[in-house]
């Protein structure tokens, strides 16, 4: 391997790493469902869309800085039952997100539950579904 | 005041609408059942298999109290657990297909998630009706629209059986037809495609074929007891249980639009 090739390597690396999160859609098995983590942050975008709804946010890196995350949801159907609706998050709005982390380690994860800011709590299921 | 002629009026009615409820449900009687309505499945996903996987959003908590664990709302059917004893029977053939499935399932692959590429379910797996179900019954034809990609089948009452070129035009729903065996109705479903999943990502030949018995166990309780028979994926028919409650108010009475392509890149 030449040093050039090297750098082209270290050049997409890089460009993969610091790319934002590819929004294809996924089933569960993408998902480390078996781990539901937390994340607090701020609503950039709240796409009401089928098949899957994405929230994407910024989180706190607890550096004082944020990353963006783009967290997947149920589609709308579902979640209009589970009570969710296009308007209920806001841009802007802090929000804590419990999601299962992607398998693949990118900042992609898929929403088990949402905390809005006043303590309302969104779940991914209608209820006795 | 009642009367010894009334109570007799009221016992001669007692034992005579029964009679004339069957009589009316009898085979080639005139009237059958009319399953038209909106449907949610019970137990969509069937048993809870593993540790997380109760369907359902969790309960309310008390204010300043904890909240439980999240819940997510189907089985992981990544095939980790190996194959259900319910599950279908699979030939050595087809194992090896869903042998190859399960392994990059496990790694996180969604490439043979169907759904996610907005195809249809298809038949047999379309009829858990995850997200809802819409039946439309007239005297020729009935209608299952699936909220879930925004699937549809049409079975046809009318006597008419699938030609040679429906044969050879093998499509998602297959094609349907069925008849009335008293409160029962019976469908047969052929020219499926092979590309689709018979439940989770069991994969099947095109020479299957599903046979239905549907009727209501009870007040808005509709049951779908299916038979899978496919002689090249399956050592044996593999038989399943669908049930569905009726929903009776708005807003659970509503189905909802999918439009599934709306969310993918090409289409905004």
């Amino acid at each position: 391997m030449t040093s050039r090739t090297l750098a082209v390597v270290a050049v997409l690396v890089a460009l993969h790493l610091g790319a934002a999160p590819a929004l294809s859609h996924h089933s569960n098995v993408a998902f480390a469902v078996e781990t539901v983590l937390t994340a607090s942050g701020v609503v950039k975008e709240w796409r009401w869309v089928n098949p899957h709804t994405w929230l994407i946010m910024d989180v706190d890196d607890g550096k004082g800085g944020h990353v963006e995350w783009a967290m997947e949801g149920r589609a709308p159907g579902v979640l209009l039952r589970a009570g969710w609706s296009r308007s209920v998050l806001k841009v802007g709005e802090k929000v804590i997100v419990h999601y299962s982390p992607s398998k693949d380690g990118s900042k992609v994860g898929m929403i088990a539950r949402v905390t809005l800011a006043d303590g309302r709590v969104l779940p991914n299921a209608p209820p006795g579904d | 005041m009642v009367t010894s002629r009334s109570v007799a009026t009221i016992m001669a009615l007692a034992i005579a609408l029964p009679v004339v409820l069957l009589a009316q449900s009898a085979p080639g009687g005139p009237t059958p059942p009319d399953f038209s309505g909106v449907y949610r499945p019970v137990n969509a996903f069937g048993p809870p298999a593993g540790r997380g996987a109760r369907a359902g959003g969790p309960p309310a908590p008390a204010p300043g109290q904890p909240l439980p664990p999240p819940t997510r709302t189907a089985p992981l059917s990544d095939g980790s657990q190996g194959r259900s004893p319910n599950a279908p029977l699979l030939t050595p053939e087809y194992l090896a297909k869903w042998q190859a499935m399960s392994k990059a399932r496990i790694a996180g692959s969604s490439d043979s998630d169907n759904t996610l590429k907005c195809l249809p379910p298809g038949m047999p797996a379309m009829m858990n009706m995850a997200y809802g179900m819409e039946v439309m019954q007239t005297k020729d034809k009935i209608t299952f629209f699936s909220e879930l990609n925004d699937a549809l089948r049409r079975v046809y009452l009318d006597g008419r059986t699938p030609t040679p070129a429906i044969l050879d035009d093998p499509t998602y729903a297959g094609y349907s037809t069925g008849h009335w065996e008293g409160d029962t109705l019976v469908i047969e479903t052929v020219a499926l495609r092979d590309n689709t999943y018979i439940e989770g990502f069991t994969p099947h030949s095109d020479r299957m074929t599903v046979t239905e018995r549907i009727r209501f166990i009870g007040p808005g309780l509709l049951e779908d007891r299916l038979t899978v028979t496919d002689p090249v994926a399956l050592v044996k028919p593999w038989e399943t249980v669908k049930t569905y409650r009726r929903a009776t108010s708005p807003p659970g009475d509503q189905l909802r639009e999918f439009a599934c392509a709306e969310g993918f890149e090409h289409a905004k």
